[in-house]
């Protein structure tokens, strides 16, 4: 081990500053998801009690400490790094104290449930549908009948296509021409978490009723997206779904599973 | 021992370089076309159509429409006007995509996914198999520095090649002939805004631009200036044309109102909006009600906002490549406006009715929560104002309310629209000091045929009234640097002190 006192290793206030510095990047850039910077403020103030009690516990060492900083603020050769710092320093906490009165205006975030609980029923066309148990017309015939099945997926891709593309995007992620202008941002139809935790009953009320079918913690008054059933028959949107299913490899969640 | 190991290694390293180099040269001399046609279907197909004549099902909803692969006509090109593209032509366009138009990037799938669509789409005309039909590109040099003096010499090549005749003499895209003009296949193709370098199709670097005016873009009016100005200048015009526009465009949520003294103003050039901050926000197609727009006209609004205490002023300003004062608009409707009948530009601004209830639904309001629509029409240039609770609900707002008043100016591709109205007070305060009130707009343009549904929108954003600057910011900055400073030197005395008295 280097011993500082005989003048050998790295000076005591570089080793401090060393660790300080090491244990910001640490915790800064290393931890994933980022520390909120609160929190890091708190954290680098226990970093730096702990290493001001390091140094503080022996005395050879304090005075080790110390001593470049005395020479800094007395010793006559050091007086233009002195005068430096003497007029950086409070200009720094000047600004400081500028950023922190003068806030960003930004609006206050809202509150949103992505996935709403449906209702137990809708109204489409006059026709009853259970939300709950509803299930796709079409899905058996995956089975039974895999042509009439491709031929149903078919037509849901051409009613993608011709309505959704525009928002959803061309490969169903949610990045569509119109995506950098809306809040919420379309649903990303291929992440996992979207449609594969969902049942078809579910897709069937979403496109459906669309926005101004959610209910209130769905935040339906910012939510572009269309009540379908102004633009699609019953058929046509249970196609559809089958084509999200299918071009995103995924599949619905069922009561069986 | 030695010598024997590396000469073994150096065989090995012989073969594998030998075998890597023939399965290198088979990839690129026989790109996969079967996989290649596979994709296409699956991702290409929708809107270039199966046989790649540009036109799938979504094809007739978008603007520019989708390439016809048959026509063997490229716009973005490194090659001489008129020629075929290249290879890494095809694949850069696929991997970059075209902005603002439905070609979105494809980056995602690898350059050997790509290089197999490359070579399926050449299928589609038979020239690409004819090697004689196959030109080399054009070379783009790196580009010289861009300076003051480039840019100043690259206006004057604007103004002697006649730029401004279609692209509007401050690059708005709204030249004399811009609205006559026509793709070659006779479909009207708006000339680039170059104002916003972010929407050029063939990207916005300083080389796409260079490139650009090199080869043209084929089936457009946009020709190639290779022949008729030399290299020195169309770097001079690229730099004047980048010099035009930001970036990026920056989009923002918010529109900061500035408190003013005295009565506000309906000129657009007054002083009072100079000073106050403009946020920029994109305007998309309203395809949420019937009556849809899948491609309209505007892109995108700037607003401005001042208020003195019983009013609020916006200035909310636009490009379209014409004003359309002729005949008149209106907000709502699903149909088209019949085909004879004039229509004039538009705008509305959308606010809640009431301040601090329940939002209401962004297209045009709710039946439990209304909005009101300030609708400046350019025909009578002025407002009206309407109550809004659905896009199927929304009428004239009955008479005793608030006068709106609006102006509005056309000039060089630029629409300006100041509305100014009532803040209202008490019950009736609909746009309050310091609070975030929602705020929409909604764009139409005559020459695009826009009316009632078939309009530019935007989301719900808001508008702000910011307080009148007290100057607190700076305050606490003086005194916490004052602070400092006094700190400093009672650490420095005391130091100094301790020191002098210790060695006494």
């Amino acid at each position: 081990m280097p011993d500082k006192q005989n003048g050998r290793g790295l000076p005591v206030i570089a080793q401090v500053a060393l660790v300080f510095a090491g244990a910001y990047l640490l915790l800064r850039f290393s931890v994933q998801p980022p520390i909120p910077s609160s929190v890091l403020g708190m954290y680098m103030f226990f970093v730096g009690v702990s290493l001001m009690l390091f140094v503080s516990s022996d005395d050879d060492r304090f005075a080790e400490f110390k001593r470049p900083l005395i020479q800094l603020l007395t010793a006559r050769e050091h007086k233009v790094p002195r005068l430096v710092l003497g007029t950086v320093f409070p200009l720094l906490v000047a600004y400081l104290g500028y950023a922190g009165a003068h806030t960003e205006i930004a609006p206050p975030g809202q509150q949103r449930t992505v996935h709403p609980a449906p209702p137990n029923e809708i109204d489409f066309k006059g026709k009853r549908i259970d939300v709950l148990t509803a299930e796709n017309p079409f899905r058996h015939l995956a089975e039974e009948e895999p042509e009439a099945f491709r031929e149903h997926v078919a037509r849901g891709k051409d009613v993608y296509y011709r309505n959704c593309v525009f928002c959803h995007g061309d490969n169903l992620e949610g990045d569509g021409l119109y995506a950098h202008g809306l809040s919420p941002i379309p649903a990303n139809l291929a992440d996992p978490g979207t449609i594969a935790q969902l049942q078809e009953s579910y897709l069937f009320w979403r496109i459906a009723k669309g926005g101004p079918g959610l209910p209130v913690e769905g935040t339906p008054w910012d939510s572009a997206m269309p009540a379908w059933e102004k633009f699609l028959d019953e058929d046509e949107i249970w196609e559809v779904i089958l084509f999200l299913y299918d071009f995103t490899d995924q599949h619905p969640r069922s009561w069986e599973e | 021992m030695m010598r024997g190991a590396k000469g073994g290694i150096g065989i090995i390293e012989l073969l594998a370089i030998t075998a890597g180099s023939i399965v290198v040269g088979a990839a690129a001399g026989a790109a996969d076309l079967e996989a290649g046609r596979a994709l296409y279907d699956d991702k290409c197909a929708q809107c270039h159509g199966l046989s790649g004549e540009g036109d799938g099902v979504a094809a007739d909803a978008l603007d520019p429409r989708p390439r016809d692969f048959t026509s063997g006509s490229f716009k973005i090109r490194t090659t001489p006007s008129g020629e075929l593209p290249t290879d890494p032509d095809l694949a850069s366009i696929i991997e970059r995509g075209m902005p603002y138009t439905g070609m979105p990037a494809w980056d995602f799938l690898g350059d050997e996914a790509i290089a197999n669509l490359v070579a399926y789409i050449q299928t589609f005309n038979e020239d690409f198999a004819d090697p004689e039909m196959r030109v080399d590109p054009v070379e783009i040099p790196s580009p010289p520095a861009m300076t003051e003096e480039s840019v100043e010499k690259g206006r004057q090549v604007f103004v002697e090649n006649k730029c401004g005749e279609c692209h509007g003499d401050q690059g708005r895209g709204d030249g004399e002939s811009a609205p006559t003009l026509m793709t070659d296949a006779g479909i009207p193709i708006r000339p680039a805004d170059m104002t916003k370098r972010w929407t050029f199709r063939g990207g916005s670097s300083r080389s796409d631009i260079y490139r650009t005016f090199t080869t043209g873009l084929d089936g457009t009016p946009m020709p190639s200036y290779a022949d008729s100005i030399d290299e020195e200048q169309r770097w001079q015009l690229v730099d004047y044309v980048y010099s035009l526009s930001e970036d990026e465009p920056g989009y923002g949520s918010v529109v900061v109102a500035q408190p003013v003294e005295g009565p506000l103003s309906l000129d657009p050039g007054d002083g009072s909006f100079a000073n106050a901050p403009v946020t920029r926000f994109p305007m998309l197609g309203q395809v949420t009600d019937p009556g849809r727009a899948f491609a309209p006209a505007v892109n995108a609004v700037e607003v401005r906002a001042v208020y003195n205490d019983e009013e609020v002023a916006l200035l909310v300003s636009w490009h379209d490549i014409a004003g359309r004062r002729e005949g008149s608009n209106r907000p709502n409707g699903r149909d088209a406006a019949p085909a004879d009948a004039a229509l004039s530009d538009a705008v509305a601004v959308q606010l809640p009715s009431k301040h601090g209830g329940t939002k209401p639904y962004m297209f045009y309001g709710d039946p439990a929560n209304s909005v009101d629509l300030w609708f400046y029409e350019a025909g009578a240039n002025e407002a009206r104002v309407y109550l809004g609770r659905g896009e199927e609900n929304l009428a004239p707002a009955p008479a005793g309310g608030d006068e709106i008043r609006a102006k509005g100016v056309y000039e060089d591709g630029r629409w300006q629209v100041v509305f100014v109205a009532p803040r209202g007070s008490g019950d009736a305060q609909r746009v309050p000091q310091e609070t975030f009130v929602p705020i929409a707009f909604s764009v139409w343009s005559g020459l695009a045929r826009e009316s009632g549904n078939r309009r530019a929108i935007s989301s719900w954003y808001h508008l702000y009234l910011a307080p009148p600057d007290t100057g607190e910011a700076y305050k606490a900055a003086g005194m916490m640097g004052l602070g400092a400073l006094v700190a400093e030197l009672l650490v420095v005395a005391s130091v100094r002190r301790s020191q002098a008295g210790g060695q006494s």
